[in-house]
């Protein structure tokens, strides 16, 4: 496998908050295109990890590469190959849904911004309430929202960080059928749903007090020759 | 990124509404506690504007992104692919003409209430040198504590300290618009100086500022 078959290769991220490691040296390689599950109890770092990988949080120590951009010069064509979907929708409640969709797309510089954002509205089941405020929205609306934020940009990679939180049945259909069936996207997705896992997951990703304990089968040509090249 | 920074500023216009009636009461009160009949109150004006000024300025500005870090909007903003330097001034240019527009309604009042011109170009542009700094300062300090439990008490605590350069050119220049004797330093040229600095400075140092 070469460093293009892998849309995240990490080597020995760390994060530590005030002397305390939340993070401790996780190498792995996810796969591209492959569906990972995040799994470890509350406060394993699964959060923390998913943050450095987006480059929200800046590592202690360590690297990672996405999509082969290294994560410690953090350029915005890094950024445009991510795509989160977290606790929070991330979308602005003063704002209608398609006020926030065409903001984005903005910011994302999204081609064809308005046919894709009535897309994903009409999609997501909210093109008919598009004007109204989203602080009105129940919680499983304003996630279905969000989910159309996450994809707006057509990321490489999802992280997610419990995405089925508020979804309804069909918003998880939604979920499934939008970033969980697609083909050409590598997800990587913390979840306490175990269950739910065996329908979506290529392979597990389990970490304990910040370390990695289970991780997808890394080939040796990548763990001693692609994950140092590509960093 | 600005559009969508005056739709929010405007949306949720009650933060600023609050701001102007606290400084309207403010005025108000100042020109009941002066005789205006017996005694020439224009001495006293800069030192009443200024004081007004800045705590209408820390007051709205605490909740610059206090709002975008309890949303999680802030971080939407972070992983985007744009510059930080772009979020920071997105929100200065959002504060400067929202505080600009409260501070020419609260000369419009002061000038009523207080029986002096104020409305003069000179003094306009002292309060929008000297908003641009004390906005730009504070705006940079509220990214700081919008994550602290103490947010509320963290941005006066911090921001005044460093705002006292900037109050002491903002009264002297305004008591020059108002040929008040105030001495011959530069003291445009100074708020000048410190409004540049705070924006050259808040614009370099929100990387950092935001970093987690």
């Amino acid at each position: 496998m070469t460093a293009q078959s892998f849309a995240v290769v990490s080597h020995g991220l760390t994060k530590r908050y005030a002397g305390v490691e939340v993070v401790s040296e996780a190498s792995f390689a996810l796969p591209t295109a492959s569906k990972i599950a995040l799994l470890g109890p509350n406060g394993a770092g699964k959060s923390t990890l998913l943050g450095m990988l987006s480059s929200l949080i800046t590592p202690t120590d360590g690297d990672a590469s996405i999509a082969g951009y290294p994560l410690r010069i953090n350029p915005p064509a890094l950024r445009r190959q991510i795509g989160v979907l977290g606790h929070l929708p991330m979308v602005y409640e003063e704002l209608s849904p398609l006020e926030n969709l065409e903001f984005f797309a903005r910011l994302y510089e999204v081609p064809n911004p308005d046919a894709r954002v009535e897309q994903l509205l009409r999609t997501v089941g909210l093109w008919r309430r598009r004007r109204e405020p989203t602080q009105v929205f129940s919680r499983g609306f304003h996630q279905r929202l969000a989910l159309a934020r996450a994809v707006l940009h057509h990321p490489t990679l999802m992280l997610l960080d419990e995405p089925e939180t508020g979804l309804d049945p069909a918003g998880v259909e939604l979920l499934d059928e939008l970033v969980m069936r697609d083909p050409n996207v590598t997800v990587l997705a913390a979840t306490h749903l175990v269950e739910r896992t065996a329908q979506w997951a290529h392979g597990l990703l389990r970490l304990e007090r910040g370390r990695v304990i289970e991780a997808p089968a890394m080939p040796p040509t990548v763990a001693a020759s692609t994950v140092g090249a590509t960093l | 990124m600005f559009r969508k920074d005056f739709q929010l500023a405007w949306r949720d216009r009650t933060g600023w509404l609050s701001a102007f009636a606290f400084a309207a009461i403010s005025i108000l009160v100042y020109s009941f506690a002066f005789d205006l009949a017996a005694t020439d109150v224009r001495p006293l004006l800069p030192g009443v504007l200024w004081t007004t000024f800045l705590f209408v300025g820390i007051f709205a500005n605490g909740q610059s992104f206090q709002r975008e870090a309890d949303a999680g909007t802030f971080d939407a903003m972070m992983i985007a692919p744009v510059s930080p330097s772009t979020i920071f001034f997105g929100k200065v240019i959002t504060n400067l003409v929202a505080l600009v527009l409260i501070e020419l309604a609260l000369l419009v009042l002061a000038t009523m209430l207080f029986d002096t011109v104020l409305l003069t170009a000179e003094l306009i542009l002292v309060v929008a040198i000297g908003t641009t700094g004390y906005v730009s300062l504070t705006t940079l300090l509220s990214t700081l504590g919008s994550r602290a439990r103490a947010r509320a008490v963290l941005l006066p605590v911090l921001a005044l300290p460093l705002l006292v350069p900037l109050l002491i050119a903002g009264v002297r220049a305004t008591g020059v618009a108002l040929d008040e004797p105030v001495g011959s330093a530069p003291w445009m040229l100074l708020l000048s100086m410190f409004a540049l600095w705070a924006t050259v400075g808040g614009a370099l140092l929100f990387p950092l500022a935001v970093e987690r």
